[in-house]
């Protein structure tokens, strides 16, 4: 099944709150689905549909009540402890909603986290940074503190600190949740270009279908299954717009 | 309906809570155990015979009172940051003001009456125990000391209400004054302080020499007398507040820009304490100095304990000295560690006292010489038979060894034939130099007693140096007792200060190590980040305290004139009263832990 270029795989993938003698809560039911490399997934539902969930399983945050979640070959389900820590640092690049930048560190400081985790030399971690702070055009803010950034500027930010130790797939959780429509288009263009020139895996969560259009393959969620999936091929973002709310229409129904 | 909220978020964080309480209550407890000293006329009567001890008392009340204040602003902040998310909850429900401020005067005023009751009760059974066990352990006795003191219950049940109420007052407006949504996201902004370098040149010069000075005060009290004191504290206050102001940003300044920083969470715990230090500042500073006056006065209290045998030594070239033993006190005898004994026969006839040339010679009596500048030198010596009978019969303390109605006899050393046929009372002396008074106190006082029994001099005077150690000990044992009594109280109010000052930023923390938990950060990289970042918290004032403590000593020399020196054996007071101070470090990092570290999953 895992093949060099599936990113995600995800198999049966099961999740149920409360225990066993308790009232249960089946958040997620038997959920199938793989992202290839390069490709730029988005998983849309409704609030309560179990999409933060799902995400939650993929990036180790919650573990699954059964089924396997493969991520760059590793079986996330079967890590423990500080496994699981490492498998955040390393395979996983984060973009949240609420931006999570710490806010006493500069947002050079911010960025370089994963690299200071991994124990990378100072040098190589000055270039890394200044290297993903001109892509993403953000090199005149790395001394400022958060406090101090726009709430866009934040966030990109936050996709340099995502994306500066190279992870296997990058997961954004609403990242446009907190932005005004100048700033999300802005960075939704900017995941477009990590995505197409760094050639990396983006898998976004979202109920907002303007997002979802910048994706290539979307995934509706509801009631903890996947209920339809569709693809952009080759029309253009304005088409695809419109296609995912017709869907929307229907699936929603 | 509101109340019952209340109490159920009480309830949720009732660990926290018992934390809080039980940190009043030991403040109140350790209150009441001051005051019950200081109040009680009678006890200071009859044991301040120093004159410095009231002026110690009094000092000592004035100190504590602001410690408590200081310590009730920390955990009411603590308190609040508790419950700030609990109060918006509950405005953004509908509740008033009005009627959420009543509840935060209650909460407040509920807990701090609680806590003052059974501090009370625990400082009653703490004075009745403790204080006893400590006085023991010291081998002092102080008169008039009783538990209960009601004077001293009222003083710490009206310093402790009062407080309480001032802060329900201060919660009540603190809390109407922030709109809901600032108490909702009561999050702590990051306010980045800015590095001014020459305003940071001037402060840093500036507290240098206010330290400076406050150490030449503690130095030359001689001189400066009583004001020394104030005069020290004000300028020493100052001073570690400015050299902390000036220096520490710099100093994380600095090291945020090396390679180190860089190298996993270094660079987070330089942010934390950079934005953390500056509001610590204030605090760092009066915990650095109840640190120093903690430790100093439980160094000169030990000081005082472990020199006054000293002190006691120089005033006899032997520990006791018991004519014609008894079973009983040779058995007494026995259990001694002795460094010197000797064994005289004496024949008393008129005034004249005759010992035996042959003895004298066999066990020759130890002397103590004195060096120019009225010291005794350390080293007792002896002489051979034929100086001692010219010089040697003069000694004080050889002469002391036969005392009657009259005074002294006249000591006259004999051949053993002359000797043998001397007519006269015969008497055996024996002299005995232990190795350490305080490890011989015991059985050297039951000695005493006995000899005192048998062959009282005119004022119920034995010889040797036990008897004047056991008259100094009654003289300095309040002193001593302040000493280590006052530390350890300073102690356990200085590290609570700082437990909760810490711990108030807590729920602060909890967000961000979440975030860490987040991007990928291990477990014990965490834990030994936060560790790290709350030593050096405590650190800091520690490091500030013990340079204080070495100058502070100065003021003591007066007091503890050479033999004695106040600096004498403080290393391992330091190692014991660093240890306390540890603990406190562990139970605040193991709090810390537990309020800020994320659980392994998401809830």
């Amino acid at each position: 099944m895992t093949t060099a270029t599936t990113v995600v795989d995800v198999h049966g993938l099961e999740k149920t709150y409360g225990k066993a003698n308790e009232r249960q809560y089946r958040a997620l039911k038997d959920i199938n689905f793989s992202v290839a490399e390069g490709e730029f997934v988005g998983i849309m539902g409704a609030s309560g549909s179990g999409k933060t969930t799902l995400l939650n399983m993929l990036s180790t945050l919650d573990t699954p009540t059964k089924g396997d979640v493969i991520v760059n070959g590793h079986d996330v389900t079967k890590m423990r402890g500080n496994q699981l820590a490492d498998f955040r640092a390393q395979e996983v690049g984060f973009i949240f909603q609420d931006f999570n930048l710490l806010e006493s560190l500069t947002a050079e400081e911010n960025i370089g986290l994963p690299l200071a985790l991994k124990g990378t030399a100072s040098k190589v971690m000055d270039q890394a940074i200044h290297e993903v702070a001109e892509t993403l055009s953000i090199a005149d803010l790395l001394q400022k503190y958060p406090a101090e950034l726009s709430g866009g500027q934040k966030q990109r930010v936050a996709a340099a600190r995502a994306i500066v130790h190279h992870p296997s797939i990058l997961m954004g959780d609403e990242p446009t949740g907190a932005l005004d429509s100048t700033s999300a288009r802005e960075l939704l263009d900017l995941l477009t270009t990590i995505n197409q020139k760094q050639a990396m895996s983006v898998l976004l969560v979202t109920h907002d279908p303007f997002s979802a259009s910048f994706c290539q393959r979307i995934l509706f969620i509801k009631d903890g299954q996947i209920g339809s999936e569709l693809k952009r091929g080759s029309q253009d973002r304005a088409a695809f717009y419109q296609q995912i709310l017709t869907e929307l229409g229907t699936f929603n129904e | 309906m509101l109340g019952k909220l209340a109490l159920a978020g009480i309830k949720n964080r009732r660990r926290d809570y018992l934390v809080l309480l039980a940190g009043l209550t030991m403040s109140a407890a350790i209150f009441y155990m001051f005051a019950n000293l200081a109040t009680n006329r009678a006890f200071i009567k009859a044991n301040a015979v120093v004159s410095q001890a009231s002026l110690i008392f009094g000092f000592g009340a004035v100190l504590l009172i602001l410690i408590t204040v200081v310590y009730i602003m920390y955990a009411n902040s603590f308190l609040l940051s508790m419950r700030q998310h609990d109060y918006g909850l509950f405005m953004m429900l509908g509740a008033t003001r009005k009627r959420v401020g009543e509840l935060v005067f209650l909460e407040t005023l509920i807990l701090g009456t609680i806590a003052t009751a059974i501090g009370i009760v625990l400082g009653l059974l703490m004075s009745k125990f403790l204080v006893g066990f400590l006085l023991n352990m010291l081998g002092l006795h102080l008169a008039h000391l009783t538990a209960a003191y009601v004077p001293a219950i009222i003083a710490t049940a009206v310093l402790y209400v009062g407080l309480f109420i001032l802060a329900s007052l201060f919660n009540l407006v603190r809390l109407t004054r922030t709109t809901v949504l600032n108490l909702l996201h009561s999050d702590e902004q990051a306010n980045q302080p800015k590095v001014k370098p020459f305003r940071q040149l001037i402060q840093g010069t500036l507290g240098i020499v206010f330290l400076a000075i406050g150490y030449w005060a503690l130095a030359a009290i001689k001189v400066l007398q009583v004001m020394a004191i104030p005069v020290a504290l004000v300028t020493i206050t100052l001073g570690t507040y400015l050299l902390f102001r000036a220096t520490i940003l710099v100093i994380i300044r600095g090291l945020r820009h090396t390679a180190w920083a860089k190298k996993h969470l270094n660079g987070f715990l330089l942010g934390q304490l950079n934005f953390r230090v500056h509001n610590y500042t204030r605090m760092l500073t009066i915990v650095s100095l109840l640190f120093a006056m903690a430790l100093g006065a439980i160094t000169v209290g030990s000081g005082y304990h472990k020199q006054l045998p000293m002190m006691a030594k120089t005033i006899g070239t032997y520990t006791i000295a018991v004519h014609d033993k008894t079973p009983v006190e040779q058995k007494l005898m026995d259990q001694l560690h002795v460094a010197y004994t000797a064994t005289y026969t004496q024949k008393r006839q008129g005034k004249m006292v005759y010992y035996n040339a042959d003895e004298i010679a066999k066990q020759p009596v130890e002397q103590q010489r004195y060096k120019k500048s009225g010291q005794p030198e350390a080293q007792l010596y002896t002489q051979s038979l034929k100086d001692f009978k010219k010089s040697g019969t003069q000694d004080m303390d050889f002469m002391a060894l036969a005392l009657g109605k009259i005074g002294a006899y006249t000591p006259k050393i004999l051949s053993a034939e002359q000797f043998a046929k001397q007519t006269g009372k015969t008497v055996t002396v024996t002299t005995i130099r232990v190795k350490d008074l305080q490890q011989d106190k015991k059985p050297l006082k039951q000695l005493n007693k006995l000899e005192n029994k048998r062959f009282a001099a005119p004022d119920g005077m034995t010889v040797g140096s036990y008897q004047g150690f056991e008259m100094m000990n009654g003289f300095f044992g309040g002193l001593e007792f302040m000493g280590y009594f006052l530390g350890i109280a300073f102690l356990a109010m200085l590290a609570s200060c700082l437990m909760f000052k810490i711990l108030s930023g807590a729920p602060g923390d909890q967000r961000r190590y979440r975030m860490l938990y987040k991007v990928g950060v291990r477990q014990n990289l965490m834990r030994w980040g936060i560790a790290k970042e709350i030593g050096i918290l405590f650190l800091i004032p520690g490091i500030m305290g013990v340079i204080d403590v070495l100058f502070g000593l100065q003021m003591f020399k007066p007091l503890m004139s050479a033999p004695m020196s106040p600096y004498l054996g403080i290393g391992s007071t330091f190692l014991i009263f660093i240890g306390l101070y540890v603990i406190y470090y562990l139970i605040t990092l193991a709090l810390y832990w537990r309020i800020v570290l994320p659980k392994t999953t998401t809830d």
